[in-house]
Parts: C-alpha cells; sequence; structure tokens
C-alpha cells in the first residue's frame, strides 16, 4: 500500500457518500419557499457573465449573447460576453499553468475544495434552483434535483479521487517493488449542455478536478448564468481561479477550444452530431502536441420501453408518461419509443392516451408544470417538424393541447401507426413526442433496439423474472430500467452512460468514471543489491 | 364526550404513554372475553390452512416475495400455461423453496402438468382474494353486506379499481360510486332494525355507507401540486355528496399515501365548509396513526370541527396505515426523515393517544377505531367506558376477510362493528390484496402473532 501524501488541512476521513435529499416538496411549507427564492432571483436580472481566464474577468471586450426565459424569450436572464479566439487559447494557456500547481497536491486537499464548493452549493440551493427555472425552464423538482445532483458529483468524485490515489494492489515478488498510481492528464475541456445546466457542467468538471486536472469550461450559450454560478461555487470551494476558467459563448468557442493543442481531455455531453465533430478534431494532433487526446462523449438516445402482455398498467402508463413528457422530454434519458406487447396495445394505447390528454403544460415555475417549454425557438421548430411528419405518415392519438402562447411550448403528443423506417422511430426528437409500436413478443422488441445505433436507456415493464433476465442480458443500453421510470438516475447508484453511438460508455456517477481523467503510471523498482533485498 | 365531564384520572409514564390501573384492568378483562370468543382453529379447518399458509410466508422473506408477486400477477396472465410459468419462474428465484413447492416445480416441466399446476394456482389465488374481496360488483355483494347486517355487523364499501390516470377513468369510478350509492340506499331499505348499528346519542347513522378514494377521483393527484387534482377531484366528488345527502347515506373519504394527504384532507374539509353541506349528508374523514405528525393532523381537523358546526358530525377513522412499506422505501430512497414510527410500540402508543384524544373530543366528531389489535381495540372500548359513555358511543371497523374473529366476537358482545367491504373484480382487487398480505404476514402484525399463537397477555399488554 502507498501512503497516502496529507497535508494538515485535508481531513482525516470523509463520511460515506449519500445523495443529497431533494426537496421534500410534498410539504407546504417547504413548497411556499420557492416563490420568495424565484421573487428575489428576479430582482437581480439580468445576470452578467463574463469570460473568466484565471483571475481576469472581462465582462466586455467582443462581442455578447443573452440567455432568455423559454417560457417568456423578452426577459433576458443573463447577459454574456462571447470568448474570442484569443481567450480561448489564454484559457487554456492559464489552465496549463493552473495544472502544474493544482496536480501537486493531494487528493484530500483537492476533496477539501470540492466539497467545501459542494457546501456552497448546499447554502444557495433555492437560488441555484430558482435560476434554472428561469434560464432553462426546468419545472422546480427537476431543477432541484439538478442541484442536488451537481452537489452529488463534488462529493462522490471528492472520495473517489482519495481512493485512485492509493493506486491499485499488483502482484509483489522478492526482489522488486511495483507500484500502479494515476496521474492527472492535464487540461480538461468541458463542454456541457443546457439540459442539466448545472449538474452535467459540475460532474465533468468536479472528476476532472477530483483527480488533479485543470479545467477549461464552455458551457451552452443557453446557459452561461448556471455555468458561472457553477465556477463561482467552486473557487468559493478554494479551486484556484487559473485551475477553473469559463468561456461563455455558441459553438464555434467550444471547436477553438477542443482543437487547442494544450488540451488533453475532452469532456463533452451533447448531440451525437457534434460529439462526432469532436471525436474527428481530437483525433488531429497538432505541431507540437506530444499527447493523444481522449474524449469522454454523452451523447444522444433514442430510448425504447419494452412492455411485456404480463405488464401492470398502472405502474406502466405514469411512469411511461412522465419518462417522455416531463422537462417536455429534453433529457438524453428520455422515453421516445414504446415497444408493447401485441396483447395489450390497445388497453396500453388508451390509457397512454388519456394520460397524455391531462398532462399540464405550463411554465416552469408553476408547481403544476409537467410539461415547460422546449428551451428556444430551434428547439421548438424541430418539434413541430417531427409532429407534423408523425400526423402525415402515421397518426397522432393524443395531444395536450392548447399550449399557452408566448413561449416556446410544444404539445405533449402520442403518436402510432408509424412506418418502420420513419425518422420518427429513428432519430432524437429531444422533445414531448412519444410513439407507441406493437411488438410480437419481447425478443421482437429487443431486435428492434440492437438495430438502433443508439444505446442510450431502456425501459421494461414485465413481471416474470426470467424475462427481466433475458432483457437485461440482450439490450445494449447503458442504463435499463425495469418497472420504473427511464430518467433520474441518481449519482452512485446508477452510474449513467450510453454505449455505441450514445457515448464513450465511461459512466458519470459510477466507481469507473474518474479513470477517463487520469493516465496510469507503472513504478517497478529493483531492490536487490548484491544478493540483498532492501525493503 | 362533552368537554364539561371531567376526564378520567391519568399519571404521565416517563416515554410519555399515559398509564392508567384502572383502565389497564379494564383492557385486560375486555380483551380476555373477546378473545375468548375466538373460534379456535379446529372449528375452522379451512382458516387453520390460511394461517398455516401466512405463517409460512411470514417466516421466509424470499418466499414471501416470491408468492407475493406471483398473486399480484395471476390476473395479468393469458393462459393456465402462463400462470405456471410465472409461478414457477418466481420459485426459482427462492433459494431453499419448501418441499411441497419444489413438487409443484418438478411437475411444470410438462405441457399437461403446466396446465394443472396453472389451474391449482389460479383457484388458490381466487381463494385467498374472495377472502378479502365480497363480490365483482355493488349488486353482488348485496347478499354478504345484509347477511352482515343480519348478525348484528354492519358494513362501508370500497369499489376497488385500477390506478386512475385519465380523466375518462376518473369519471368512469366516480360514476361507479354514485351507482353503488344508490344501489345501496335501495337495497338497504328492506333491512331490518338494527338499534345499536343505526343510532348513536348525536342522530341516526346510515345503513349505506360508502369508502371513496380521491386517488380514483382525479387523474391530477400529485404530491407537489395538491391544489391542481383536489380541484378536479372536487368536481367528482360534490355529486357525490349530493347524492350521499339525498339517499342518506354515509361517505367515507379513505386515506392513502402521505403523497396525497394534503390534497385528501383539503379537500374533504373544503367541501364539508360548503353551506349546502352543512346538514348532510354523514361523512368522514381518515386518520393514519403510523404517521409522526398524525397528532397535529388530528388537531387541525378538530380545529375544523370547532369552526364548522355540522349535523350530522363529522366520522373520524382512526387506523393505523396501510401504506407503512411504500412510506418506508420511499423515505430511504429520497434521503428524507421516515413519515411513519419504525417502531410498532411507538405506533400503538400513538394510536391509543389518538383514540383518548378523539374520545374526548366527542361530540363534535363520531369515533371509529379501526383495528385488529386487540390491545388496541380494547383500550378504546375501555378508555369509552371509563369516560362513562355508552358502548353505543364508539364505533369499532375491521377489514373483511383479515377481522373476521374479531367482528364476530365485538358484534356477539353487542359492540357497533362495522367491516371494510371491498368490492371488485380480481385485477382490480391485487394491489388491495397484495397491500394487506404484506401488512399481516408482516413479523409485527397482530394478525401473524395470534397465528404464532403469543400469550394472551402480550397481546394484551401495554405498547
Amino acid at each position: 500500500m502507498t501512503v497516502l501524501n496529507r497535508s494538515p488541512s485535508t481531513p482525516a476521513r470523509l463520511a460515506p457518500f449519500s445523495n443529497e435529499p431533494v426537496l421534500e416538496l410534498r410539504r407546504a411549507a417547504v413548497r411556499a419557499r420557492l416563490e420568495d427564492a424565484l421573487t428575489a432571483l428576479d430582482r437581480g436580472l439580468p445576470l452578467e457573465v463574463p469570460v473568466m481566464v484565471g483571475d481576469d474577468a472581462r465582462a466586455g471586450a467582443g462581442s455578447r449573447f443573452d440567455s432568455t426565459d423559454p417560457g417568456d424569450p423578452e426577459r433576458v436572464v443573463a447577459r454574456a460576453a462571447q470568448a474570442h479566439e484569443g481567450e480561448v487559447a489564454a484559457a487554456v494557456a492559464t489552465a496549463g499553468e493552473g495544472f502544474r500547481r493544482w496536480s501537486r497536491k493531494s487528493a484530500g486537499d483537492r476533496a477539501l475544495a470540492l466539497t467545501r464548493a459542494a457546501g456552497w452549493m448546499r447554502d444557495h440551493r433555492l437560488e441555484l434552483a430558482a435560476l434554472e427555472v428561469r434560464e432553462c425552464a426546468k419545472p422546480w423538482p427537476e431543477a432541484d434535483a439538478d442541484v442536488c445532483e451537481a452537489i452529488d458529483f463534488l462529493e462522490y468524485y471528492a472520495r473517489g479521487a482519495v481512493a485512485l490515489e492509493a493506486g491499485r494492489e499488483l502482484i509483489q515478488v522478492p526482489g522488486e517493488r511495483n507500484e500502479l498510481r494515476y496521474a492527472p492528464r492535464g487540461v480538461t475541456a468541458v463542454v456541457s449542455p443546457w439540459n442539466f445546466p448545472l449538474a452535467i457542467p459540475c460532474g465533468m468538471a468536479a472528476a476532472s478536478l477530483a483527480t488533479g486536472n485543470a479545467v477549461v469550461l464552455k458551457p451552452a450559450e443557453q446557459s452561461p448564468a448556471c455555468a458561472l454560478r457553477l465556477v463561482e461555487a467552486l473557487r468559493a470551494g478554494g479551486v484556484p481561479a487559473e485551475t477553473i476558467s469559463l468561456l461563455p459563448g455558441t459553438g464555434e468557442v467550444g471547436a477553438a477550444l477542443v482543437k487547442d493543442p494544450g488540451v488533453h481531455t475532452i469532456a463533452f455531453t451533447g448531440s451525437m452530431q457534434v460529439g462526432l465533430e469532436i471525436v474527428r478534431a481530437a483525433a488531429e494532433p497538432h505541431r507540437g502536441q506530444h499527447h493523444l487526446k481522449r474524449v469522454v462523449a454523452e451523447l444522444g438516445g433514442k430510448n425504447c420501453v419494452l412492455v411485456d402482455a404480463d405488464a401492470d398498467l398502472d405502474e406502466a402508463v405514469p411512469e411511461i408518461v412522465s419518462s417522455a413528457f416531463v422537462y417536455a422530454g429534453q433529457k438524453c434519458s428520455a422515453a421516445a419509443r414504446v415497444l408493447v406487447h401485441e396483447a395489450i396495445l390497445e388497453p396500453l394505447l388508451e390509457r397512454l392516451a388519456g394520460a397524455v390528454r391531462v398532462l399540464v403544460v405550463g411554465q416552469a415555475a408553476d408547481l403544476e408544470t409537467v410539461v415547460p417549454p422546449v428551451i428556444e425557438r430551434a428547439a421548438k421548430e424541430r418539434v413541430d417538424r417531427y409532429r407534423e411528419l408523425a400526423g402525415r405518415t402515421g397518426r397522432l392519438v393524443a395531444a395536450a393541447e392548447p399550449v399557452p402562447e408566448g413561449g416556446w411550448f410544444c404539445p405533449p403528443t402520442l403518436a402510432t401507426d408509424l412506418p418502420p423506417d420513419s425518422p420518427v422511430l429513428a432519430e432524437e426528437i429531444f422533445g414531448p413526442l412519444l410513439t407507441v409500436e406493437p411488438i410480437g413478443d419481447i425478443e421482437e422488441g429487443c431486435e428492434i433496439i440492437e438495430r438502433l445505433p443508439y444505446a442510450l436507456t431502456g425501459g421494461l415493464f414485465a413481471r416474470d423474472p426470467a424475462t427481466v433476465r433475458f432483457v437485461s442480458s440482450r439490450t445494449p443500453v447503458g442504463n435499463l430500467y425495469v418497472n420504473r421510470g427511464t430518467t433520474g438516475a441518481k449519482v452512485g447508484r446508477q452510474p449513467f452512460g450510453g454505449n455505441k453511438l450514445s457515448g464513450t460508455g465511461s459512466k458519470a456517477g459510477g466507481p469507473d468514471y474518474l479513470l477517463q481523467f487520469v493516465e496510469p503510471r507503472a513504478v517497478t523498482e529493483n531492490t536487490m543489491r548484491h544478493g540483498i533485498v532492501v525493503h | 364526550m362533552d368537554r364539561a365531564q371531567p376526564s378520567p384520572p391519568v399519571e404521565k409514564r416517563v416515554d410519555g404513554a399515559v398509564s392508567n390501573p384502572e383502565l389497564e384492568r379494564e383492557i385486560k378483562q375486555l380483551g380476555g372475553e373477546l378473545h375468548g370468543s375466538f373460534p379456535s382453529a379446529l372449528r375452522h379447518p379451512v382458516r387453520a390452512v390460511d394461517a398455516r399458509a401466512m405463517e409460512m410466508a411470514s417466516s421466509d422473506r424470499e418466499l414471501r416475495a416470491a408468492l407475493f408477486r406471483f398473486v399480484d400477477v395471476v390476473p395479468a396472465c393469458r393462459s393456465l400455461d402462463d400462470v405456471a410459468r410465472h409461478l414457477t419462474d418466481f420459485l426459482d428465484e427462492v433459494p431453499e423453496a419448501p418441499p411441497p413447492l419444489e413438487a409443484a416445480m418438478r411437475i411444470a416441466h410438462t405441457k399437461a402438468g403446466r396446465a394443472a399446476l396453472g389451474a391449482a394456482a389460479a383457484r388458490g389465488v381466487r381463494h385467498i382474494a374472495h377472502r378479502f374481496i365480497v363480490g365483482e360488483t355493488p349488486r353482488a355483494a348485496l347478499s354478504v353486506l345484509s347477511q352482515l347486517w343480519n348478525r348484528g355487523i354492519a358494513s362501508s364499501v370500497d369499489l376497488l379499481g385500477e390506478a386512475t390516470v385519465t380523466a375518462a377513468e376518473a369519471d368512469r369510478y366516480a360514476h361507479r360510486c354514485a351507482a353503488a350509492l344508490a344501489e345501496l340506499a335501495a337495497a338497504v331499505r328492506g333491512w331490518p332494525e338494527r338499534p345499536m348499528l343505526e343510532r348513536d346519542a348525536t342522530g341516526t347513522l346510515p345503513r349505506a355507507n360508502l369508502s371513496v378514494k380521491v386517488s380514483a377521483l382525479t387523474p391530477l393527484l400529485r404530491a407537489d401540486a395538491p391544489a391542481l387534482g383536489k380541484q378536479d377531484a372536487a368536481r367528482r366528488l360534490r355529486p357525490l355528496l349530493v347524492g350521499a345527502r339525498e339517499q342518506r347515506a354515509h361517505i367515507h373519504i379513505d386515506m392513502e399515501s402521505l403523497d396525497s394527504r394534503e390534497a385528501v384532507l383539503d379537500l374533504v374539509l373544503e367541501l364539508l365548509s360548503e353551506p349546502e353541506f352543512a346538514e348532510g349528508p354523514s361523512a368522514g374523514v381518515v386518520l393514519q396513526a403510523y404517521l409522526r405528525d398524525s397528532p397535529q393532523q388530528l388537531e387541525q381537523i378538530l380545529a375544523w370541527t370547532r369552526a364548522h358546526t355540522r349535523t350530522p358530525p363529522l366520522q373520524v377513522r382512526l387506523v393505523k396505515g396501510a401504506y407503512w412499506d411504500h412510506e418506508l422505501v420511499q423515505a430511504r430512497q429520497q434521503g428524507w426523515p421516515a413519515p411513519v414510527f419504525e417502531v410498532k410500540a411507538e405506533c400503538d402508543r400513538n394510536f391509543e393517544t389518538l383514540t383518548r384524544r378523539l374520545l374526548e373530543a366527542r361530540p363534535a366528531v363520531r369515533v371509529a377505531v379501526a383495528s385488529h389489535n386487540l390491545r388496541s381495540v380494547s383500550h378504546a372500548i375501555a378508555y369509552n367506558r371509563l369516560l362513562g359513555a355508552p358502548d353505543t358511543e364508539l364505533e369499532l371497523q375491521v377489514l373483511r376477510g383479515l377481522g373476521d374473529e374479531l367482528q364476530d366476537a365485538l358484534a356477539q358482545h353487542g359492540f357497533r362493528v362495522r367491516t371494510y367491504c371491498p368490492v371488485g373484480d380480481l385485477v382490480a382487487g391485487m394491489a388491495y390484496l397484495v397491500r394487506r398480505l404484506l401488512e399481516n404476514t408482516s413479523n409485527e402484525a397482530f394478525i401473524s402473532e395470534q397465528a404464532r399463537n403469543t400469550p394472551l397477555e402480550t397481546l394484551l399488554a401495554a405498547p
């Protein structure tokens, strides 16, 4: 065993990890606190989001862009500075400097900073959730869960990195000493989406930082203010400014960042298309770049739910509906296709239709709302296109209409009778549209799933344990959920991430995730000298 | 009782429970008498078999889970072969199946064997279900209800149904309730007089009695947005209250899991506050003693009764609560403090505290104590007597199939007992059935303690 190099400030032992409890919103007293938080937030809008390169925060050098409330696009939530090319290079160079110092700290010291950042988030919990309500139209329970997940990532990876620092056991024989240690890789470019605007960038950044890397964060242009809060939390916890930089901006900022030769690891969560571009860009070494870039990618999904003839529809219907329509289906884990045993197609379709019709579409700030607006105009246009196609080539069974005006609202819709080759059944729509298809048996359903390029989440409603075993061994999805919804993975409980074209299989919130951010180094020392073993 | 009446002497024990020698003497005496009236297993061979099956299920967690999952899935099976396949697949998961089940597994290797096994298993499940469910429809249940009445036992009908996830399902349930009210009200007119069952100091007790679930009256009941489901359920509950008033029936609003409690209680109290319902129908709510905050809940209810004097008074049915496992699992998964007592004795003590508070709050409320726990029931009767009230001023309630023996003993001793009678088909009944089986095979359940022949003294000891 290797002795841990602990500095005096390091806590001797972190309490075992447990998930941050979400708000108990079923209690009136807890719900009553939300409105105040939102009012307080609104008073300070719009927020200013600068480019933050080390200690330098530049608010107005280059061009600017706004993030707006998807439920009321007139409301500007944040005014952000768009990072320009020079700032990208400066941020990576600064991170390189920051890496040298940060990587020399013990994992225990780094863990302390991350757990303090988690504490800062706990202290600002409602404020952070309120910001997600406004900037990303996340309904309260979802926004709160996102803040909790961000806290979980900080706490979980902090502990994981301390454990990883001890290295792994190797075979030892007389006369040699073998050690396997994990060293940080260098600078991580974190390119994050808007749909989990705190948790996802936090997870990717926390894993990098916990293991000793420096981070340059390029958040989605739809949620710069949430990203700013993340950087503030990390810095408040004690992560040095040079170790975490923020580059708000549109796609070209991310493109410039991942191409920078000073970047070692790219942690990306987003669409398959952008993910593949990143993989291509990362594969090309630049002049003076003496390392292979590693890409950690979480991409899209076309998530199917299998429903066998013995399923309990009382359970399946609400779970499927919430998996497909909560947060307007804008989760990579959301259910998109129901594959149901033909024996129960009719009752399932009828009950799903009725359940879709009573879905409450509304503003994210209203606790009644299940389906908020989608993130932006382009998203609404995309969802509307697929919906029109589904209506033209298949049948729209039910929808919750009319939807409110003013925001980017899309009516949650249930469609069926689509041709097998329909793009509606193959492509990720990322909106409130769910399709239903009959299957002869579960095996046929598994074959359909296998033919998809994606393998992120899957659902199964079946009560025969033999069916459960069969499907778990047959489907390639990264996360299979049996007799429950397909969303809401918890850190440490459901390591999350997909296979095939859904991602690199790195499993966020799982025991193996940190290995993506380190390079293994083995040291073998000859301990025999003139026939004497010195140990 | 009237508040002017002095409370009997009680002394506080260190743990907060109340000890009163006179009360304890009365409880022991009553409990002994009631227990003496329970039929012995010898005289009820069928029940003895059921009790043994319950005990087997209680003693082995894996087996219990396998059997309950099987019972749960039977209505969804498409053929006898399918039934047999599910049974054997569940039992495959039990590490050490008892010999009779091993034999069942062996015969399932042939198609004919599976058909036979499937038929036998389906029969077994039906047998269990029929013990708890009185009929498929209210009409089919009427003969059982009138037989009970003739034997001096009142009833409350509960319409089992699938979960309500659509507006059409909510409408259908409301319609079934309205039809059941009409059918019951018509049928009970021909029943003979049973003064003990139809009158107390505050007035008439309706013969027709329907229990209603708010979660079935709306697809919009959500824990984090109770107002939404409340409004939607209100428009279906209001006509039922009008119907109950017109037909002189009692309508009781059941309580379910904590997720819906706020919506349910607020809904009922708000509707009953409307001037239209100031003089009827007879209505009631449920108080779940396993909830740690049930004393505050009771105070909320009592405050309401003080602000809204209505005739007849609101009935409060005190129960332990049927969602203990659900509440605990949910709280653990979410990292929330457990909303229910985790120690049985604490729950039992709270049950007695609430019983006393309720009995003392009369005549603002009518009190129904619903329990199969001989100690809890004896305590309620004894305390009522200690307050100087006649036995007619307390109602006792049991569940069909689980409290049959207690029901008979209570009726025999001249107490007013009402049996909660689920009505519905097998598919709809499964969730109810499994919940009851779980509740009553748990190691701490009174019924399984009884099956294990726990000494009477222990059964009647103060919690």
